[in-house]
């Protein structure tokens, strides 16, 4: 056989093979156009309902065994372009038919059925996961669109809050001294309001009669920073209302089972981020907190009681 | 007395808690390096600075001592009703009018197919809900005839339908919720809990646990309120809510309490004794739990004691002074929580409804059950709620699992007793108190009652949410042992139910 024949039977069986490689995987051909850049690949805009619904939940569900790793039935759902290309049986999204769509026809199926996904073991789509991909098929599958109508809304993560424990020892630094000196003289009264915070909560319950007007007096050098004040059951009176209307910062106070009266009510009104107060068995009357259940403030005991 | 004093018990204490089998084995190696480390590691934490990792380094005489959360958190404390055996969703809670209409017709082969039932065997019938049900409060929240109470704190709940398990008897499930692990040797929600924040009042333990009993009795018992690998001061103490409030805690007739100061005082040399020979941070432990114990027999009396309550309190709640009843322990929860308690763990015993014998059946035990717990549980929140409690104190009332939306025929057969076998799928449990939405349903099971369609919660993730709601990150509290930093939620990912939050 002369070199040009043998030259073209080559060409010939590898252009058969690559053409039944094509025919039988149509993912391969496209897979490999796009990576030899003869065909442009699809590509999600950010923002668009693919990246930000579609894609986090084929990437929490899917792709631990449909990704780069493993990519079982030649499926691969770690990427826009992939997702579109399909697999060994040729592609599992249809856009705007999900009857016709391979993915969501397995999505959901019973979960018993042989040929549902995530396989049995697995925990299934929840309804909104489900409803979320059928929502996105039936509207285009596009990489682009932003919303889409009906959709049920996405699901929060909570987020922790940060820490930056160099700025809390700065915010605390102005009042350590004071802090420090207070707690060892009420052990247990006064705690930071977290690990994150400057701001204190000084719970005084528990010291009963024997904390008075001169302890609560002894906590002015922390009164902007304390946002939560619990002195029930303890022996102060009215001669603690400047005191009281001094602590700026109150979110919370507790005042149950004690001597004070209507007057030092009337001084809690500048207190502007006061949100409860706890007055259980005390004499306060209902006049005297009218202003404050204006305001929105939430009244445990008092007068109505 | 002996010569060590409380300082170098601290520093002692602290070098031993620092000093793990890896760095003991690493001192033959290590030698002078390894000294120098441990003692590098016993410097007493600065109170004002701020570690990056949480440090829950505590002077070894008061353990319980508070410390602040890792944030801001929404609840201080935390009171939880535990219906063991678990109540029935399906007659209490979770309304299925399409089961009510299924009822007495054969199960359908694909709730059965590949799974495996604790007693149901070859095809049950359904079995549809045994009480009329309505909508109640402004939330219109379904409640079966059996809460009447409840109903009326309904818009105070958040109703999750949708919890799950992979536990389906009780011993692993019941530990699953209260530890985390279906395994033994796991900490308890209240010794995780007492551990990361401490406790209010140093003369009453953190973490209290209040049993009563309506027919059989706890089936994992004690380790659902150990401390498995943290230290054991922060393991759950059970108290009684007739008679002594603790065994032995109170002094006999013939010893003054003058004479018990004597006796502790012994007892505290021979253990500083023993602490400066083996070395063995359990020893401080004994110290400190002694000297607490002396502190409780004042304490613990008066606030167990629900005599002092007034006649209209003991009505509202059910109660009745000197009997062991969930009512009582309903009002002593709330005296503990005013006092400071960190953690009040309650448990009601006999909610296991089979079916098999009688007072097991949903017909008759259940109904006995409600009537014993419905009352009081809705006295409590009212109660809390009122006294302005309820804005930082967590409620949780629940079981360990769920039961079937069929009728059990243990052994294939049809049984005499109405009963309904475990169902791990899915169950009902509320919260309600400080950063939760309330008079809300969150999750959804199928028309049946089967499976969970809309939001799962698994318990992990209710134990993230809870920790999230006492100011700590749930990746974050952890403790080393055996090479791992434990975690309450264990090893699989956790989630915080970020839609209950308020």
């Amino acid at each position: 056989m002369s070199a040009p024949a043998y030259a073209a039977c080559v060409a010939l069986v590898t252009a058969l093979g690559l053409g039944f490689a094509a025919w039988a995987h149509p993912a391969f051909l496209h897979s490999s156009l796009q990576n030899l850049g003869l065909e442009k690949a699809p590509r999600a805009m950010p923002g668009s309902f693919y990246i930000t619904r579609i894609a986090p939940l084929f990437e929490t569900r899917c792709v631990s065994c449909h990704g780069n790793t493993r990519a079982k039935g030649q499926l691969r759902l770690d990427s826009f372009a992939a997702a579109m290309r399909g697999g060994k049986d040729g592609t599992v999204i249809v856009p705007g038919d999900p009857g016709a769509s391979e993915l969501f026809h397995r999505i959901s199926l019973p979960v018993s059925d042989d040929k549902a996904m995530p396989p049995s073991g697995k925990s299934p789509l929840t309804a909104d996961e489900v409803t979320v991909i059928r929502l996105w098929i039936a509207a285009g599958a596009s990489g682009e669109m932003r919303t889409i109508k009906g959709a049920p809304k996405p699901v929060l993560e909570v987020r922790i809050p940060e820490s930056d424990p160099a700025a809390v020892q700065k915010q605390r630094a102005p009042l350590a001294a004071a802090v420090t000196q207070l707690q060892a003289r009420f052990p247990g009264v006064i705690i930071y309001e977290s690990r994150n915070s400057a701001d204190l909560e000084v719970d005084a319950s528990l010291k009963g009669a024997a904390f008075g007007d001169a302890d609560l007096a002894a906590l002015m050098p922390l009164k902007t920073r304390i946002t939560r004040a619990d002195f029930s059951g303890t022996s102060i009176t009215d001669a603690s209302a400047p005191a009281l209307a001094a602590m700026t910062a109150l979110t919370r106070l507790r005042l149950a089972r004690t001597q004070v009266t209507n007057k030092t009510i009337g001084s809690l009104a500048s207190l502007m981020t006061l949100k409860s107060v706890s007055l259980i068995d005390t004499k306060v009357s209902d006049a005297a907190l009218a202003p404050l259940r204006q305001r929105g403030v939430l009244v445990y005991g008092g007068g109505n009681e | 007395m002996s010569d060590l004093t409380s300082d170098d018990l601290l520093a002692e204490y602290l070098k031993v808690q620092a000093q793990t089998r890896r760095q003991f084995v690493g001192w033959g190696a290590g030698g002078l390096g390894a000294l120098f480390m441990n003692s590098a590691m016993a410097a007493p934490p600065q109170p004002h600075a701020v570690p990056s990792a949480l440090n829950f380094a505590r002077d070894p005489a008061t353990p319980l001592s508070v410390l602040p959360p890792q944030f801001a958190a929404k609840v201080k404390r935390v009171i939880y009703l535990h219906m063991g055996g678990s109540p029935s969703q399906l007659d209490l809670f979770d309304y299925k009018p399409v089961l009510k209409r299924f009822h007495g017709h054969d199960c359908p082969q694909s709730f059965l197919a590949g799974k495996r039932f604790a007693f149901i065997q070859g095809v049950p019938k359904l079995l549809g809900p045994m009480f009329p049900f309505h909508q109640a409060g402004k939330s219109g929240a379904w409640i079966s005839d059996r809460l009447p109470h409840l109903e009326k704190q309904v818009d105070d709940l958040c109703i999750i339908k949708s919890m799950t398990t992979d536990q389906f008897n009780h011993a692993p499930a019941q530990l699953l919720v209260h530890t985390g692990d279906p395994r033994l040797g796991h900490a308890s929600l209240g010794s995780w809990i007492t551990y990361g924040l401490g406790s209010e009042n140093q003369n009453l333990p953190g973490f209290i646990v209040l049993i009563s009993n309506g027919g059989t009795t706890a089936n994992a018992g004690k380790p659902l309120w150990g401390s498995g690998f943290l230290p054991s001061v922060y393991q759950g103490v059970p108290c009684r809510s007739a008679s002594e409030p603790v065994l032995y805690l109170q002094n006999s007739p013939s010893v003054t309490r003058p004479e018990r100061r004597q006796v502790l005082d012994a007892v505290e040399e021979i253990n500083r004794e023993n602490f400066k020979t083996f070395g063995n941070p359990e020893t401080v432990t004994r110290i400190a739990q002694y000297e607490m114990a002396f502190r409780m027999q004042l304490e613990a009396s008066d606030a167990m004691d629900i005599k002092k309550e007034p006649a209209k309190v003991l009505e509202r709640y059910g109660a009745e002074p000197g009997k062991t009843s969930y009512a009582n322990n309903c009002l002593v929860a709330r005296r503990l929580a005013e006092r400071g308690v960190r953690f009040i763990q309650l448990y009601h015993w006999g909610w296991d409804s089979h079916g098999t014998p009688v007072d097991e059946g949903v017909n008759v035990g259940l109904v006995k059950r409600c009537k014993e717990t419905d009352q009081p549980t809705a006295a409590l929140l009212a109660d809390l709620k009122q006294r302005g409690l309820l804005e930082d104190t967590l409620v949780i009332w629940g079981g360990e699992f769920g039961r079937t939306p069929m009728w059990e025929n243990r052994g294939g057969q049809e049984m005499e007793f109405i009963g309904r076998d475990h169902h791990p799928s899915c169950f009902t449990l509320f919260m309600a108190g400080g950063g939760i939405k309330h008079g809300i349903s969150h999750g959804e099971t199928d028309e049946m009652g089967y499976s969970i369609v809309r939001n799962p919660v698994e318990v992990r993730d209710l134990h993230a949410t809870m920790l999230y709601l006492l100011g700590f990150d749930y990746r974050k509290l952890n403790y080393p042992y055996q090479g791992l930093d434990q975690k309450l939620t264990g090893v699989k990912p956790a989630r915080i139910v970020s839609e209950i939050l308020a």
